[in-house]
């Protein structure tokens, strides 16, 4: 998708970005160390760290928001190590991908959901355990009270006491 | 020695016999493995991390306090859980333990001081147990087996945060697979990332194979080695698993057997195959019994 300078723009978007993580984003020369190793660089729509810090700084809210390319981060963290000012591309990703969260809840990853009901993203209780003389799991998986005692410190938090319904929490 | 197992989500659900394998061959070399009770998700990156940090922080002290009222440091395979561990212990050790343990852990009864802390199991195998320890555990050997290794990029970066290795050299893992008796030849890829972990897989699974088969074809070309060694569940579950899907697709020609490091550990050790190394896209027969006809 092409910049386009003639669209909206949002003074306040890079503040709200600077706010859920990315405070180094300002450091960004735009050099382009962050793309040059990346696992995406061989799809069709790279992740371009770099591109989505100029959308930020421009205050293109609209093509930041429909931007799904964060979500494609293979977390290697690359760009992280070799970013020559410190501005913590992947900090960056994650700051960026929080934003969508909060513009849209429909980027709310489902497996904050799995984790929430259970402890885990998914079911840790292999049935081959067994077979395998393997010992009880002990996490919360198994460990009713315990799995109550962490929703518990999940309700605490501001994602679920703002999405309460996603987690099957209703309002009182 | 006594060390805590975090087990993480996707070890325990999908390979419970590499889990085995670290299990069994941590016990042979006499290191005692304890089980965090009400331990959950670490929690990934593509979950609270991409959501709400602060939440994500409070997850990690979760998990910490259980090792801490143990008096254990966390021991992981799992390159995503040791990523994410070491990160949320950077924040709170240098910033919000204390408003972590006020707005989150004291509401539950927890609390975490800031005193343990995570290991890899490479790092633990290498620093702590030790290579002389390692073989001196083995009644089989990798001798004439030529291995690769695909050191997770997870524990390399960002170093200053969780590094124990040389970030753009590691050594470690191929030092570990060199005490099992094997050749270690290296290669133009060798430090390329598997690409199977965070979101580049589920959201564009060709661009991931394509990115995979440039570092497997060049392992196959340049050195052409019997096995590639890993120490994460993600490079074991999608270097194994994508190259099955390639060979279908008609993207390879090849197959390269996949296998956890510990899992190798535990067949030199002397156990069994069946329970260690049970689970595999792409056959690891051979290996094994090439293995099995080593003995020390």
């Amino acid at each position: 998708m092409p910049i386009n300078l003639n669209e909206e723009r949002d003074p306040e978007l890079i503040k709200q970005i600077v706010k859920v993580g990315g405070e180094d984003l300002l450091k960004c020369f735009q050099c382009g160390t962050c793309i040059a190793d990346c696992p995406t660089g061989v799809a069709d729509e790279p992740l371009s760290v770099k591109r989505l810090i100029y959308i930020a700084k421009l205050g293109l809210a609209e093509k930041l928001i429909e931007d799904e390319t964060p979500w494609m981060c293979v977390t290697c963290t690359g760009c992280e190590e070799r970013c020559p000012r410190d501005a913590r591309p992947f900090e960056i990703i994650l700051a960026i991908r929080r934003w969508q969260c909060m513009e849209d809840e429909t980027y709310i990853p489902q497996a904050l959901t799995e984790i929430y009901e259970r402890g885990h993203t998914q079911n840790v209780v292999n049935p081959m355990r067994e077979e395998l003389d393997l010992p009880e799991i002990k996490t919360v998986a198994t460990r009713e009270e315990l799995l109550e005692r962490f929703r518990q410190l999940l309700r605490e938090t501001k994602i679920v006491r703002e999405h309460g319904y996603m987690f099957g929490i209703m309002e009182e | 020695m006594k060390v805590g197992l975090f087990l993480g989500c996707n070890l325990p659900a999908l390979r419970p016999d590499a889990e085995k394998a670290i299990r069994i061959s941590l016990q042979s070399l006499g290191v005692e493995v304890v089980d965090l009770e009400g331990a959950a998700c670490c929690p990934a990156f593509g979950t609270f991390w991409s959501a709400d940090e602060e939440a994500a922080i409070a997850i990690g002290a979760w998990n910490y306090s259980i090792a801490e009222k143990m008096g254990v440091d966390m021991i992981v395979q799992c390159g995503s859980c040791y990523s994410t561990l070491k990160m949320s212990r950077h924040k709170l050790v240098n910033e919000k333990l204390q408003e972590i343990n006020e707005k989150f852990l004291s509401k539950v009864g927890a609390r975490y001081e800031g005193r343990s802390d995570t290991k890899h199991i490479t790092d633990f195998l290498y620093n702590t147990v030790g290579v002389e320890r390692i073989k001196s555990s083995l009644k089989y050997s990798m001798k004439g087996l030529k291995a690769v290794v695909q050191v997770p990029c997870h524990t390399l970066r960002p170093s200053k945060i969780l590094g124990f290795d040389n970030p753009e050299n590691p050594r470690v893992l191929k030092e570990l697979t060199r005490a099992l008796g094997a050749e270690v030849p290296t290669f133009t890829r060798d430090r390329q990332c598997c690409g199977g972990a965070g979101g580049y897989a589920r959201r564009n699974r060709r661009a991931a194979m394509e990115f995979l088969k440039l570092k497997l074809d060049s392992m196959k070309e340049e050195v052409d080695p019997d096995c590639i060694v890993v120490s994460c569940i993600t490079c074991l579950m999608w270097m194994d698993e994508a190259q099955e899907e390639m060979r279908k697709l008609g993207m390879i020609d090849y197959s390269i057997p996949v296998f956890d490091y510990n899992q190798l550990l535990a067949i030199c050790q002397g156990h069994d195959p069946q329970k260690v190394a049970r689970i595999a896209a792409t056959p690891r027969d051979k290996v094994i019994a090439k293995i099995l006809e080593n003995k020390v």
